[in-house]
């Protein structure tokens, strides 16, 4: 017999280590009903698939259409807030749309985020780990979350959105809030809302700006997409910060999370070492991707049932909430042959840490492109690299796999 | 005379994002997985299918000349 699986998604257990819990979901009740958080669980490979290509029976416009305040429960006196601003400002997204809007609004800024496009922001990218590197490189040691993985991201976000240097710091400041977004915490309504309206106020003149004097940076692309009618104003602020925060915070768990199985596969990271980059594709992509499926950056998001569906022989009803959970498909033995181990070589490699279907991750590109080369120089520059502490923690979040700080040396 | 092309999609790398579709719908057609097909690469100009391919979000399309075997995406 079966013990009852604990509804409590946000235990300390679970943030810890999630991968016991959800696998268990997996093999036991891949559809499963949360009864704590009134929202399904859907956590196999095929099912997490099936459920991304088929747009038009759940929903991504989750803020919008959600009837039930958010969970785990926010203070009382926060529901007005969310109500009139959170969940305004969060429907406007890109994302939070289904087709016909989803698929014009993509389009606007699809072209710029192409693999192509992304392979000219290679020597950007290249340069500034180096300059991060080089900061660190005679100190022997670095916490891998503060001094590499968080600024990195940055410098590449901002610099796509044409925000200077000296912008950088205010970015990762707002980014801080806005991650409020995925957390348990009762009052997190107050933060994340300072982070969207402090986006706005910064944001604004920008696009006004841009609106006169377009040029080749994401805020342009979007002001033009106010110019052409696919935008609002609100729609412009809000996708920009959307842009900023999604296409760093999951990078920066890509780097640490990666960095991380790496030292703890010294045999895999042997491998990295001795790579004279003669396969095809190079070990360097693939080792990028096993990062992205062992231990993603993303654990899980969000659709609504836009009508009742039936999943393994459970009914999804219209307008219930569902989540659906990269961290153990990733992980789904239906799907990898030995799913458990961190195999640098292996290809093809089907993981969804990006999803799937019409909303797959549009910085996948520069995601991948930062991955690799925050490897290779990392396994360049420390093949010694080691872990100095024994105490990771993880944010206390449902939706990233966050690292709170990675401490390690190398001399 | 427009020149013989032959379009292929990667299904492991292919994960339905549907843009193909959406630039050359005619040449590019969803299956019942919801992956690509290159069903008619004769049915849209050179121009659109080369761009359906460089949207591409995973790089899964390519197009190559049928006749001399020039890679022309990627």
């Amino acid at each position: 017999m079966l013990t009852a699986i604990s509804d409590d998604m946000f235990s300390t257990d679970v943030i810890a280590d999630p991968y016991p819990y959800y696998d268990r979901l997996r093999d036991e009740d891949p559809v499963h009903w949360n009864e704590k958080y009134q929202t399904w669980i859907i956590t196999r490979h095929d099912d997490l698939t099936w459920m991304t290509r088929h747009h038009e029976l759940f929903s991504s416009a989750v803020f919008r259409n959600d009837p039930k305040p958010p969970y785990p429960e926010i203070d009382e006196s926060d529901l007005g807030l969310y109500d009139e601003f959170v969940r305004l400002y969060q429907a406007d997204q890109f994302i939070q749309h289904d087709r016909p809007e989803h698929l014009e609004m993509r389009k606007v800024i699809h072209g710029y985020f192409t693999p192509k496009s992304m392979e000219e922001w290679r020597p950007f990218v290249q340069s500034a780990i180096k300059e991060l590197l080089d900061r660190v490189q005679d100190k022997g040691h670095m916490d891998v979350m503060r001094d590499f993985a968080t600024p990195l991201p940055v410098m590449v976000i901002a610099e796509m959105m044409g925000v200077p240097p000296e912008g950088r710091a205010y970015i990762r400041e707002l980014a801080e809030k806005l991650l409020y977004i995925g957390r348990g915490e009762p009052d997190r309504m107050k933060p994340l809302s300072e982070g969207m309206r402090g986006m706005e106020e910064y944001v604004s003149p920008m696009v006004d700006e841009r609106l006169v004097n377009p040029g080749t940076d994401f805020i342009s692309v979007l002001a033009g997409g106010e110019r052409d009618g696919i935008f609002n104003r609100h729609q412009v602020l809000v996708n920009t910060s959307l842009l900023l925060l999604a296409g760093h915070e999951t990078t920066i768990n890509l780097l640490c999370n990666g960095t991380l199985a790496f030292i703890e596969h010294p045999d895999q990271w042997d491998l990295l070492k001795a790579d004279k980059g003669d396969s095809l594709p190079p070990l360097l992509n693939r080792a990028t991707e096993e990062c992205l499926r062992y231990d993603a950056p993303v654990k899980s998001i969000q659709r609504i049932a836009s009508e009742d569906v039936e999943m393994r022989g459970k009914l999804i009803r219209k307008d219930e909430r569902i989540r659906w959970f990269i961290t153990p498909a990733n992980r789904d033995p239906n799907k990898f042959d030995n799913p458990e181990t961190f195999d640098i070589a292996r290809w093809p490699n089907p993981h969804v840490a990006f999803g799937s279907g019409i909303h797959h991750c549009l910085g996948a590109g520069i995601a991948r492109l930062e991955g690799q080369e925050a490897f290779k120089a990392l396994v360049e520059r420390f093949p010694k690299l080691r872990l100095d502490t024994d105490q990771l923690e993880y944010q206390p979040s449902i939706t990233f796999r966050s690292l709170k700080s990675l401490p390690v040396s190398w001399n | 005379m427009a020149r013989k092309l032959t379009i292929t999609v990667d299904h492991n790398l292919c994960v339905g994002n549907a843009m193909c579709e959406t630039i050359a719908p005619k040449v590019f057609v969803l299956n019942d997985d919801r992956q690509s097909e290159a069903v008619d690469p004769t049915a849209d100009t050179e121009e659109n299918i080369l761009e359906a391919a460089e949207n591409c979000p995973v790089s899964a399309i390519k197009v190559v000349d049928a006749d001399t075997g020039e890679t022309l995406f990627p």
